[in-house]
């Protein structure tokens, strides 16, 4: 039940930290609480990792802190300010695809965020050609969504994100449709632009190793309903990060067993309620 | 765990039996070829909705050259002598004449019908205010069959043009509103968020975000419509009028022209096919992105 220190103070909230605070959620009176005191911290630049059962709340603390939400009780901080709705320092990698725009193609998908912002043509095209290179869609820029895998459709996603240069990156689930190639290269990337670009991400998965492997510092949640952080992990591993080590190995343990003593409880708990 | 992979089977199964479900596509290339049939008859695969359509209206036409001629009547004209009627209203121009009356009827009905049901059908699928007022007159009203305010139609807006369009209208507006409608509330949420994300206004949102990804819906209600009024028109035209297909129909009918009724019924399906498939060529044409991956050919 470790739980490290927060970082940032509140006082000197660096741009792009995030702050959640005592928060707790729930879909409307009569239904359970998802959410039950959530708190933790991310600081500005840091790589942070949410872990936990499915179902357990993860998208819900994504949506809360993107601005798509309103926790019932507690707050939620970005840059030291507080999330009043969504907004584009905040940008969103969603855990289903369908947020793509099914009648414009891969490239106006893509400049969509900077069409919004009235950037011109020429600057728009060349910002999403940059971004489509970086995830290995060049030469797709013409397709439709519909004409694409579910893979090229979570990179045409990230690409579009990617364009915003926006100083916290919300991403849910972003390489579950991907091959381990692939995969391997986009979690490089992700890195590399965390570690000298010094963007702050909130990053969600299922993959421990792909957790130890990006994360800073690994959250993990309880099983709901009424879930909150069950303790936080820093990853002391230095970068970069190769899978075989005996460090590797003995933190994947770890987190692995707090994750099934999660799953264990709930599924006792559904046991006695039946 | 076992509930899920229970549940996993049976939609393995549906989902097997939509893929079975052959579609529009080419059957005989999306075989194994083991299962591959030789040359001749891949080439009757290829080309059997064609082969199938001619036997099909072959058969029609057979079915009723038959009956006609067992039972003798002047009730049943035989094709030949419905053709020669056609020919001769083509000649001294009536068919021509009635063609164009009823088109302008439904092009017009249709037209405002569309320009009135789909800003409407917008405006109650985006607001909850203009909804809830709104929806109570849409529901009682879509019980309400056009053919029913004929009658009213005709006195408020006399034996004109008027009230043949009025009808036209009625019945296009709630078809394009509706689905409108539930085109807006089927936006996938993520859309609207990512869009929320980007910091669109509120004016970009309803033209690059709900417009189009609504359009489909509002199309596929526009198209019921305009195969709907075609029924409604001969509705339209059944009482005071002296002009369209359906008063043909009508008028022949009462003079026991049986030949001219079964033509103009004949020339009124055909160009109510006509209008469907010019309508879904425009639409793979020019919507085909518009669609939802999941409704591609129908
Ligand atoms: N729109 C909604 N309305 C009502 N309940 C919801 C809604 N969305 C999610 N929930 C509930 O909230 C809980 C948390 O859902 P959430 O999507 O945050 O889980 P998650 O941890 O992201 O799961 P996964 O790992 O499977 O994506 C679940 O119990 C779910 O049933
Ligand atoms: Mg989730």
């Amino acid at each position: 039940m470790a739980t490290e220190p927060v970082a940032a103070g509140s006082q000197a909230a660096e741009q792009g930290s995030i702050a959640v605070r005592d928060v707790s959620f729930g879909f409307g009176s009569g239904r359970p609480e998802v959410l039950d005191d959530v708190t933790f911290d991310v600081a500005s630049g840091e790589f942070f990792v949410l872990l936990g059962p499915s179902g357990c709340g993860k998208s819900t603390v994504l949506n809360l802190i993107a601005g798509f939400e309103q926790p019932t009780q507690g707050t939620v901080l970005a840059s030291g300010r507080p999330v009043a709705g969504a907004a584009r320092d905040r940008v969103v990698i969603f855990q289903d695809s369908d947020s793509l725009y099914g009648w414009l193609t891969v490239r106006d998908n893509v400049t969509f965020p900077l069409r919004v912002q009235g950037i011109a043509a020429r600057e728009r095209d060349e910002r999403a050609l940059a971004a489509l290179k970086v995830v290995g869609l060049k030469g797709h820029e013409d397709k439709y969504p519909g004409e694409l895998s579910g893979g090229m459709k979570q990179r045409t996603q990230l690409a579009r994100a990617l364009v915003l240069d926006a100083p916290i990156l919300l991403m849910d689930e972003p390489f579950a449709a991907l091959d381990a190639q692939t995969r391997s290269i986009l979690q490089d990337e992700l890195v590399q632009l965390s570690v000298t670009m010094r963007r702050t991400v909130l990053f969600i998965t299922h993959d421990i190793g792909e957790a130890i492997l990006l994360g800073d510092r690994v959250g993990i949640m309880r099983a709901g309903p009424g879930s909150s952080i069950k303790e936080t992990i820093v990853v002391h591993l230095s970068r970069p990060r190769r899978r075989g080590s005996a460090e590797f190995g003995a933190l994947y343990d770890r987190i692995h067993r707090s994750i099934s003593e999660e799953v264990q409880q709930a599924l006792r708990r559904e046991d006695s309620l039946l | 765990m076992t509930m899920t992979s229970r549940a996993g089977i049976s939609v393995d199964r549906l989902e097997a039996a939509a893929r079975r479900d052959p579609g529009p596509a080419d059957v005989g290339d999306a075989l194994p070829p083991a299962q591959r049939k030789p040359a001749s008859r891949a080439l009757l695969a290829r080309h059997s909705p064609w082969i199938l359509t001619m036997l099909s209206v072959a058969a029609g036409v057979v079915v009723w050259a038959i009956a006609s001629r067992t039972l003798d009547s002047p009730l049943f004209p035989s094709p030949l002598r419905i053709a020669q009627a056609l020919i001769e209203s083509i000649g001294n121009g009536t068919l021509l004449a009635d063609i164009a009356v009823s088109v302008r009827r439904i092009a017009i009905g249709f037209v405002l019908g569309c320009l009135v049901g789909v800003p409407l059908g917008l405006a109650m699928g985006l607001f909850p205010l203009v909804r809830a007022f709104c929806d109570p007159v849409v529901q009682f009203l879509r019980f309400v069959p056009p053919i029913a305010w004929l009658i009213p139609a005709i006195m408020w807006f006399g034996i004109g043009e008027t009230s043949k369009i009025a009808i036209i209208f009625y019945m296009t507006v709630f078809l394009v509103l509706l689905n409108t409608m539930t085109g807006v509330a089927a936006i996938p949420r993520n859309q609207l968020r990512s869009a929320e994300n980007y910091g669109v206004s509120g004016w970009q949102l309803f033209a690059w975000i709900v417009f189009p990804a609504t359009l489909s819906y509002s199309v596929a209600g526009a198209r019921i419509a305009m195969g709907n009024s075609f029924a409604a028109v001969v509705g339209a035209e059944l009482i005071a009028a002296n002009a369209g297909l359906g008063y043909r129909i009508v008028d022949s009918g009462q003079w026991m022209a049986m030949d001219q009724m079964f033509g103009a019924m004949l020339v009124l399906g055909l160009l109510g096919i006509a209008a469907d498939r010019l309508a879904r060529l425009l639409a793979t044409r020019f919507l085909r992105h518009y669609v939802h991956a999941d409704d591609h050919g129908d």
